[in-house]
């Protein structure tokens, strides 16, 4: 019930910011500009979505959108990337990968342009090059899917979603749950939203009546080298009621768990959405999938309006010094009325209509069209996203 | 006068390959002209930066190429000299001495590798690819392992290794394609190095029996092309001055596929040559970068990549018994 609230709070939060919208004047027409944006992989629901929301705004806002993909891996490929972005003529670019950041800034910065992320938590820049990249006028900085490595709850959330299951299920609770996760030097984030989660268990353990079993972390088979979930993970975990997959569950763990024949025994939470869990999620099909979580395509408004602004020669009164890197709550599907809603989600359909914000919303948002715009504001309006 | 076209009918038939390998450079050189714009002078640099390294390798490539054989394991290789050249100089606190000694390094172990490629395929009497496969999966566990080691995804290069002015990268870049293209030239048209690996990749046997010691020349291909992998992952290196556990993936598809689309046969032999590295190469990187600059839709820029590639490989292609490489 609760995480119903969650979501819905984002027809309500684009409500809410619609209605302010008819009380502010837009200050000035925006400037004709062209914006690159590089995704992770070419499809899937948050590219597809992203494009979506970014096409319903390019009238609006004066925008032309370019796209390209990064690679995972290659530092030489997504400089290139950048390069023929910046000679097609882009006036800023935003990136969803943190990998030769600081040559792709050297080149933004020789080319007169802008960079920001998107979907990514810019770690290894944050810990490794803070002031080359994060002190970098030309970066903008980063709007992180859920939250940053030094701001994780979602472990938290996970185990909310369990208590949340065993309330409704109190004849048949969940006692006994096993965990997968991407590797620590890739996903920080996900190993210490694993402690999050067993701290919670054990602190939940100390006054409940039926506590909870969780099998502390294999190396050898919960730690997912970009590889799907090994067979050999339910002989390592037999008594393994529940998966918390904080990897990407739906590509990784759910395939395996059919093809061993686990998955109308086994429950899976799991972070990431890729489309068709519905069949078989919450009280429908084999009731497998008892949690997805997906990062709304909308937060691509943080580095947009920073952008934005810059190109239009603007600035937020408030506007931070350096660059930052904001959290965003994740949406927390976990019920069959968070189903119904997600199934309608901007994520799920790749329909502009259904986002949390329109293009009016997003003027507003941006120091040129609305002069009591602020960054605090911006923030809040990426951070209310589910909340 | 009819004799004359069956000149002209019969030169075209005999450089086929040649013809149009000329005219998809000449046609992305055309492309680019018109889709740069007011950015050409930049858009010319940044083909540049991205050509050099690819050049680089695949002008040590056309040695090994040009005896019918491949070597998958480039990539692998590249990333693994790239992390050797950051930690091996960054231990050395960063200084040009620290550079040249990582240089040492990386060249002997490139120099070992090619060594090992050309030796242990002819004694154990594999294909060359089954070597090449080895050492890529011992270079893709080296370069985990070395990564681990540093517990980053990505490490930088403290030396200064890139001249801060554009137009001096540019020119040194030139330079280096320059002479590691003359020197491929000279030892691959000019000196027995050339004729023979041509000949083994023309026929082996036939080359064994005129007393071509083919292990030997073998060898020599493979160490002569850890030479150009070892100066291409550093001039790779200049360029974004960070290496990690993915660096240099898929080098050894491109280089295949520069080296086709610049019309080296596959099955090697004696119309092998050394300009197919040059003009595949830019005719790559070129074709790459007039797809983004002319707007063309993320996912038809690798569909219509692909097309090209498989019309390229059937014109090109002139094995009778196959079409992959020994």
């Amino acid at each position: 019930m609760k995480t119903s609230k969650k979501i819905m709070a984002l027809a309500l939060t684009g409500a809410l910011a619609a209605s302010s919208v008819s009380v502010v004047s837009v200050s000035a027409e925006p400037k004709k500009a062209t914006i690159g944006v590089c995704f992770y992989q070419d499809t899937g629901k948050a590219p597809n979505a992203t494009k979506a929301f970014l096409e319903s705004l390019a009238d609006t806002l004066n925008v032309e959108f370019k796209y390209g993909t990064f690679t995972q891996t290659d530092e030489a490929a997504n400089l290139t990337k950048v390069q023929e972005l910046i000679a097609s003529g882009v006036d800023g670019i935003i990136g969803t990968m943190d990998l030769g950041t600081q040559s792709i800034l050297s080149e933004c910065e020789a080319a007169g342009i802008y960079y920001a992320g998107y979907l990514c938590d810019f770690d290894t820049s944050y810990t490794t090059a803070y002031d080359d990249v994060f002190g970098n006028s030309n970066f903008l900085g980063t709007v992180v899917d859920g939250h940053a490595p030094d701001d994780v709850n979602i472990g938290d959330q996970f185990f909310d979603s369990l208590i949340e299951y065993n309330e409704r299920n109190a004849d048949a609770p969940l006692t006994h749950v096993s965990m997968a996760v991407f590797p620590v030097w890739a996903f920080p984030a996900q190993t210490t939203a694993a402690e999050q989660f067993v701290a919670d268990v054990e602190e939940y353990n100390k006054t409940a009546e039926t506590p909870i079993t969780v099998d502390p972390l294999d190396e050898e088979v919960d730690v997912l080298n970009f590889a799907p979930l090994d067979s050999t993970y339910f002989s390592k975990h037999p008594d393994t009621q529940a998966i918390m997959s904080f990897a990407a569950g739906t590509s990784f763990v759910y395939p395996t768990m059919v093809s061993a024949g686990v998955d109308s025994d086994i429950k899976l939470f799991t972070t990431g959405a890729d489309g068709g869990e519905e069949t078989n999620f919450g009280s429908a099909g084999t009731q497998t999938y008892q949690q997805i979580a997906f990062t709304g395509a909308e937060s691509i408004v943080y580095p947009l309006v920073l952008m934005l602004n810059k190109i239009n020669d603007t600035e937020f009164a408030d506007m931070p010094e350096k660059a930052e890197r904001i959290s965003t709550e994740l949406y927390i599907v976990n019920s069959d009325e968070d189903m119904e809603l997600y199934v309608n989600s901007l994520y799920n359909t790749a329909d502009a209509a259904n986002a949390a914000y329109t293009p009016e919303d997003v003027l507003n948002m941006t120091a040129f069209g609305n002069p009591d715009a602020t960054y605090a504001g911006l923030v809040e309006a990426v951070q209310t996203l589910t909340y | 006068m009819e004799k004359e076209k069956n000149k002209t009918a019969s030169w075209l038939k005999g450089h086929v390959y040649d013809v149009a390998a000329y005219a998809g450079l000449v046609i992305t050189i055309i492309l680019f002209l018109i889709f740069s714009g007011d950015k050409l002078m930049y858009n010319a640099t940044t083909v540049l930066q991205t050509v050099a390294p690819y050049a680089i390798i695949s002008l040590g490539a056309v040695f090994v190429y040009s005896m019918g054989f491949m070597d998958v394991s480039v990539g692998q290789q590249v990333g693994v000299y790239a992390i050797l050249y950051i930690l091996i100089s960054n231990k050395m606190g960063g200084t040009t001495a620290g550079v040249a000694v990582a240089f040492i390094v990386v060249l002997a172990i490139a120099l070992a590798c090619g060594a090992f490629n050309g030796a242990v395929a002819v004694w154990l009497g594999l294909p060359s690819i089954v070597t090449s496969l080895f050492l890529m999966f011992f270079f893709t566990g080296a370069q985990l392992l070395l990564m681990e080691g540093t517990g980053n995804t990505s490490i930088s290069i403290q030396a200064k290794i890139k001249p801060m002015d554009r137009n001096q990268y540019t020119l040194m870049l030139i330079i280096a394609i320059a002479v590691v293209a003359v020197l491929v030239t000279y030892f691959f048209k000019y000196t027995k190095f050339g004729k023979y690996t041509k000949a083994i990749g023309a026929n082996e046997i036939a080359a064994e029996q005129s007393g071509v010691n083919t292990t030997k020349w073998k060898v020599f291909a493979y160490m002569a092309f850890g030479v150009t992998v070892a100066i291409g992952a550093f001039i790779m290196l200049t360029r974004t001055g960070s290496a990690g556990k993915g660096t240099g993936t898929g080098f050894a598809m491109d280089v295949m596929i520069c080296l086709i689309l610049g019309g080296m046969p596959l099955s090697g032999g004696m119309k092998s040559k050394v300009s197919s590295a040059l003009v595949g190469t830019f005719t790559y990187v070129l074709l790459s970068n007039d797809l983004t600059t002319m707007g063309v839709d993320l996912n038809m820029i690798n569909f219509l990549k692909a097309v090209i590639f498989i019309i390229i490989v059937m014109i090109t292609c002139r094995k009778r018994d196959g079409v992959l490489p020994r």
